[in-house]
């Protein structure tokens, strides 16, 4: 009786060390780099920080702060960018991304220069494409299911009709916005300028004429990469040819 | 209404005379002897009342004045201003001082700054003389290396000259740095007593070693249009091509310029190899603070000169705060001839003991004066409160603000904890996502596919019947035990197909019904057949040589084949 209420107590101790073992690595990564910060120490705090995977909203945000400190703006703006795209909606990134862009002087070069458009662009961005994706595969099944039922319950019709109606037209606004997010990062992705100061050129070679300069956490997208240089267009439309290490993807090539 | 406005403006008149401020420019310090320089007194906050007094200057004469006022209200505050323009003519080459101009604005004395006007000797006679010269103004002769200072190459052609812009523009420049701007900007003036059509290139020079070097010589090429033979000296004669462009070269001849080393005799410990005129402005923000609250202090110099040769002062000693990396913006013009340099720097003061910022000071050469210059910014006092304890966490928004009250903005403190994890595979691009995304579609279709089906079975006889003719039958033919039967469940079945009363089937059906309908030969002679065997076995006993067996399976076999067939 006793042997058998110790292999159980036994067993359970080494089930928790093992959870713990399994579980320990990146958390304590974590709360070392944390203290690191907290002491003053950067630039160690965001080394730390980059060798944790997987990478969550929480690890790219307090990268971002320890580059922030560092004095490394631009990659504190990519990292804010990285963990808006994971936990759009927290409050702390969007308010460190907006504070990293204005100390840097990016905040107006980086919204988009239509009211109409900042406006969609802070819709389409405060949802992940996996919960945009969720909202569109809700708004098709409510419309399959209305119009289903429809047919076989022509009493309610005209209801049933109008349910299906704005089904669809969720349906198509939340397939937009789940488009815009998966398909411009493939065809066009976004970047972000982590170099001091670099320039936009006409041709993609070192001596073609400068077209306008990139400041140092400017947001950019990607229209075509050429090894050495990468040919972007910043949100108020321009285009040019600028040198490949000097922008860096919000979602990391692979 | 009108009573109300009268009111409002007579409250305010104390309040815009209270704002009075009076200022003193001209459009430019160096001037050839022969021109003239414009000075404007601009009196700020009042339209009326002012009068300047212009002292009486040895050697310059004032034209004038000209007035502009301008009145606007905005967000209801209200700002006017008068300003006084003044054509000034030197007598003489020299430095002159245009003294403080008093202006009585409302009983009150207000006094302008002092300006300093240098007036240069002119044009050779000669060169006055002639249709089309050069000339390079280089307002400076003597400088130092690292110093930048601004120079114009003027083309001069007389107003009758068809000058129609420069071509080319090329310099010698041994020893110094010569940046000019490509567009050119053209004018009138008037020297000597002479007009002149002008097209001016402006640029800097910065010289890079002591010793006398030069400027120039230059060559402008300036573009003449010169009127083809049969050339009717019309306007439109340019436009119909009978005018071409010649390129004639203009030399100037070099200036010297003598370049000077830095003095030793009273350079500062702290000189960093500043040039120019610069002026140092520090701020802090908040300087009521807690302990634990950062302090964003700005640290601006801005003035005359190349901005790159100046260096960023340093705060310090730094001993009570917690400090972070400071963050830099240069701007400069395009001749690096003016420029601004800001560092903005954040700040935690750890203790209630700390009270002041320390002393900035930017130690710099003033090529004008000819002198080292310190700039010194005085401590800035702090008022250094308790804290709560630990680092605070700063965030802006949230809560409503005291109209009086600023807060301080910095990033907010790290997350404690990872966080959810982000998914692995992104659920968009998945198998299960598209999956999820036809089966609606499919399930959709297929009901309303089912639905269309079962309304047809309802209300169309003959395709309900020739739909269920085949399942019919073989469920007959499962329990047929008779050639009876099984010619029943044949009747049943060719009924139900062609839509027929099954009681009057006999096997002249084949021929009537069934090989008009494109049933060949062969099938139709099974079909006999079958009737047949089922006819002789009823009537005559036996089954034609075939068993029931054999006579159900030709049935089933029968029934399958027409299946394929659209009757």
């Amino acid at each position: 009786m006793n042997w058998k209420r110790n292999s159980f107590k036994i067993g359970a101790v080494i089930w928790l060390v093992g959870l713990r073992a399994a579980f320990a690595g990146p958390s304590d990564d974590f709360k070392s780099a944390n203290q690191l910060y907290d002491a003053g120490r950067f630039a160690e705090a965001a080394a730390i920080y980059e060798k944790i995977e997987p990478k969550t909203a929480h690890v790219y945000y307090n990268l971002g702060n320890a580059h922030f400190r560092e004095g490394k703006l631009g990659r504190a703006i990519l990292d804010y960018e990285r963990a808006r795209q994971l936990a759009p909606r927290d409050p702390d990134i969007v308010a460190n991304l907006k504070f990293a862009e204005q100390r840097l002087g990016v905040d107006d070069v980086n919204a988009p220069p239509h009211a109409w458009q900042k406006y969609l662009r802070s819709i389409i961005e405060s949802r992940r494409s996996t919960e945009w994706g969720i909202y569109e595969l809700a708004a098709l099944w409510l419309t399959a299911l209305a119009v289903g039922v429809c047919l076989y319950i022509p009493r309610a019709r005209t209801g049933l009709l109008a349910i299906a109606a704005a089904a669809f037209v969720g349906f198509a606004a939340c397939a937009f916005a789940l488009g815009h997010e998966v398909l411009g990062d493939r065809t066009a992705p976004a970047a972000v300028v982590v170099a001091g100061e670099t320039e936009a050129r006409f041709a993609p070679v070192p001596d073609s004429t400068t077209h306008f300069k990139l400041s140092e956490g400017t947001r950019v997208v990607i229209r075509e990469d050429r090894g050495q240089w990468v040919f972007v267009e910043r949100a108020d439309g321009q285009q040019g040819w600028a040198k490949s290490d000097a922008v860096e993807r919000v979602v990391p090539q692979s | 209404m009108r009573l109300w406005l009268v009111i409002g403006l007579l409250l305010a008149a104390p309040r815009v005379f209270a704002d009075v401020s009076v200022v003193a420019s001209v459009d430019r310090n160096h001037v050839v002897f022969g021109e003239s320089v414009t000075l404007t007194i601009a009196v700020q906050g009042t339209q009326s009342g002012a009068q300047p007094s212009i002292p009486r200057v040895d050697g310059l004469g004032f034209d004038g004045p000209s007035t502009q006022s301008s009145f606007s209200l905005n967000n209801g505050q209200m700002s006017q201003s008068i300003s006084f323009v003044y054509q000034v003519t030197p007598a003489r080459t020299g430095e002159f001082t245009i003294p403080a101009i008093a202006v009585n604005v409302g009983g009150r004395s207000y006094s302008t700054e002092p300006i300093r006007l240098v007036v240069e000797k002119g044009l050779a006679q000669n060169d006055a003389g002639q249709e089309l010269f050069a000339d390079i103004r280089a307002p400076s002769r003597r400088m130092y290396p690292g110093q930048t200072e601004p120079v114009q190459v003027v083309l001069f052609s007389r107003t009758d000259v068809p000058l129609r812009g420069v071509g080319g523009f090329s310099y010698d420049a041994d020893g110094l740095e010569f940046k000019f701007l490509q567009n050119l900007k053209t004018g009138t003036l008037v020297t000597n007593g002479e007009s002149f059509n002008v097209h001016v290139i402006e640029g800097s020079i910065s010289p890079s070693r002591t010793g006398t070097l030069s400027l120039g010589p230059c060559i402008l090429k300036a573009q003449l249009t010169v009127r083809r033979q049969g050339g009717s000296g019309w306007p439109f004669d340019d436009m119909f091509g009978r005018v071409e462009v010649r390129e004639v070269p203009v030399t100037v001849d070099a200036v010297p310029i003598e370049v000077l080393p830095l003095p030793e005799e009273g350079r500062p410990a702290d000189f960093g190899g500043a040039i120019g005129q610069w002026k140092l402005d520090v701020t802090a923000k908040p300087t009521d603070i807690a302990v634990g609250d950062p302090i964003t202090v700005t640290i601006k110099i801005s003035g005359n000169g190349n901005i790159d040769t100046v260096p960023m002062p340093k705060l310090g000693p730094l001993d009570g705060f917690k400090t972070y990396d400071p963050t830099t913006k240069t701007t400069k013009d395009d001749l690096n001839t003016t420029g601004e340099r800001v560092m903005q720097q954040v700040l935690i003061a750890k203790s209630t003991d700390v009270k002041e910022l320390p002393e900035v000071r930017l130690a710099y050469f003033d090529p004008e004066a000819r002198a080292y210059k310190t700039a010194v910014q005085t401590p800035i006092k702090l008022v250094v409160k308790a804290g709560t304890g630990g680092q605070t966490t700063i965030v802006s928004g949230g809560g409503r603000l005291r109209p009086d009250e600023k807060l301080g903005q910095d990033i907010v403190y790290l997350k404690g904890d990872l966080g959810p994890a982000a998914p692995g595979v992104p659920f968009c691009g998945s198998a299960t996502f598209w999956a999820l995304n036809v089966t609606p579609v499919l399930a959709l279709l297929g009901t309303v596919g089912w639905k269309r089906r079962t309304d047809r079975l309802r209300g169309d006889v003959a395709y309900a019947r020739r739909t269920r003719a085949a399942k019919k039958a073989r469920k007959l033919l499962t329990s047929a035990t008779s050639y009876d039967e099984i010619q029943r469940a044949l009747q049943h079945y060719l009924g139900d197909r062609l839509n027929i009363p099954v009681g009057g089937i006999t096997a002249s059906v084949i021929d009537e019904r069934l090989v008009p309908r494109g049933v060949d030969g062969e099938l139709a002679d099974r079909a006999r057949a079958c009737f047949d065997a089922c006819d002789t076995a009823r009537f005559a006993g036996g089954g034609a040589g075939m068993s029931v067996q054999a006579t159900r399976d030709n049935v089933e076999r029968l029934i399958d084949e027409l299946e394929t067939k659209q009757l």
